[in-house]
């Protein structure tokens, strides 16, 4: 486990040996410490926009004493044959969960990009620059990437935070099932559902979720009904 | 037993959450005046409480149910320094671990493409004491027409030193905000930049 403050000092380690200007998104329990939600934590998510920057990272983490792990027994069987499953690597103490572009089907939205919840740049001959996604886009992650204590995560962020504001998430998830992501429905309804034993959320979000699945039925049947797109697919 | 210590930990926040002096403080819990400033100098040593005031002024407790970390300042804790009167309010975070300067604060405010920031940064002009950095992370995040006509609009109102910046004009406009506006035509003509705010933006809210 690491706490807030071991983070600081390892991201501030990683800028001095970094050789390029970094930029990351962090998701993980690592964002959550960054909220305050939590204390310390054992994996610290982190997702880049480019394959060279992740490279960049592993090649510094390395000589910081981590080494390459098995994601075996951390994620379903389903994720791990995922063409953006994360490269992992760890110490005693804490996890890296590294991803590229995506985290298994999940997009980095423009949503995420642009309406984040903090900005830690660390300065040093090269920049390591860490956004923190908002707390709405770390449930939605946290529901997809589905591991032990993700679930407890979730609770805690719903439950300590009051303005979660569960429309900007149903919308956030409707975006990326658009955008080619077909489990984040399923992922999303299965932790709704079991969330509901805990907080009180309304029924007309589920609904939005069961609205866009028929939406894209319409849409599916639509094309399959249209001879043009017969035509070309013959 | 360390699970109600916790539950009883959270309800309490839960009930003491914002602005307190003492005696709300201790309204609430229904404590004693001693047993209330030792609850709040535990809460204070779990980063939950941090306190203004004191001396000739009351006291006031901030408390919150998320625990409040120290922060290293960024962009907009330099702005706010440097803007007397117009103050911003953070829509994120920012903080910067590591040297920060004012030169970096203005590239900052430049690419954030927000009016508001932009307009507040003109007072930054003033604090800048590292001209050839300005220009070489002007240079080196591509936005040196912006720094110049920032520049240039920024002498007409405030004391600033005299710096050459070259004008390494482009054929393209560029705008600093979403807005195509021409206000200072002169200098929006020589740099190719939008001006996005007029005279009475910057007298009537950071003169």
């Amino acid at each position: 486990m690491i706490t807030m403050n071991d983070q600081m000092t390892l991201f501030n380690l990683i800028s001095k040996e970094i050789k390029r200007d970094i930029v990351c998104y962090a998701f993980g329990g690592n964002a959550m410490m960054f909220y305050g939600y939590k204390d310390e934590t054992k994996d610290i998510d982190i997702l880049f926009e480019h394959e060279e920057e992740r490279t960049e990272f592993i090649r510094v983490i390395k000589q910081l004493g981590y080494s390459e792990t098995s994601a075996l027994k951390i994620y379903i069987p389903e994720k791990l044959r995922d063409p953006y499953r994360p490269l992992m690597f760890k110490t005693e103490e804490s996890r890296f969960d590294l991803f590229v572009k995506k985290i298994f089907k999940t997009l980095l939205s423009p949503k995420m990009k642009e309406d984040f919840f903090a900005i830690h740049e660390f300065k040093n001959n090269n920049t390591l620059t860490v956004f923190v996604l908002r707390k709405e886009h770390l449930v939605l992650l946290k529901a997809i990437t589905e591991r032990d204590r993700d679930f407890e995560d979730i609770i805690t962020i719903t439950k300590k935070d009051k303005s979660f504001n569960w429309q900007y998430f149903i919308d956030e998830v409707i975006w990326q099932f658009q955008h080619g992501d077909s489990w984040v429905l399923y992922d999303t309804e299965k932790m709704l559902l079991e969330l509901k034993k805990y907080i009180f959320i309304e029924e007309k979000y589920q609904k939005q979720l069961y609205g866009a699945v028929k939406i894209e039925e319409k849409i599916e049947k639509k094309k399959s009904n249209n001879p043009h797109n017969n035509k070309k697919l013959k | 037993m360390d699970n109600i210590i916790i539950m009883v930990n959270e309800q309490l926040l839960a009930q003491l959450e914002g602005l307190h002096t003492i005696e709300t403080a201790m309204q609430i819990t229904g404590l004693t005046k001693q047993s209330t400033l030792n609850l709040l100098s535990t809460l204070k040593k779990e980063q939950y409480l941090t306190t203004t005031g004191g001396g000739k002024q009351k006291r006031l407790y901030k408390i919150t149910q998320l625990k409040q970390l120290p922060r290293s300042p960024g962009m907009f804790d330099l702005l706010n320094k440097y803007s007397p009167h117009m103050k911003l309010n953070p829509w994120y975070d920012h903080q910067v671990h590591g040297k920060y300067s004012v030169e970096d604060a203005l590239i900052d405010a430049i690419k954030t493409k927000s009016f508001r920031v932009i307009l507040v940064s003109l007072c930054l002009f003033s604090h800048i004491t590292d001209w050839r950095k300005l220009h070489r992370l002007a240079k080196q995040h591509d936005c040196i027409q912006q720094v110049g006509a920032l520049y240039d609009v920024a002498r007409l109102y405030f004391r600033t030193k005299y710096f050459l910046f070259k004008s390494e004009r482009k054929k393209d406009w560029i705008k600093l905000t979403q807005l195509e506006k021409k206000n200072f035509p002169s200098i929006s003509e020589k740099w190719h930049v939008y001006i996005p705010f007029n005279e009475h933006d910057i007298r009537g809210e950071i003169v």
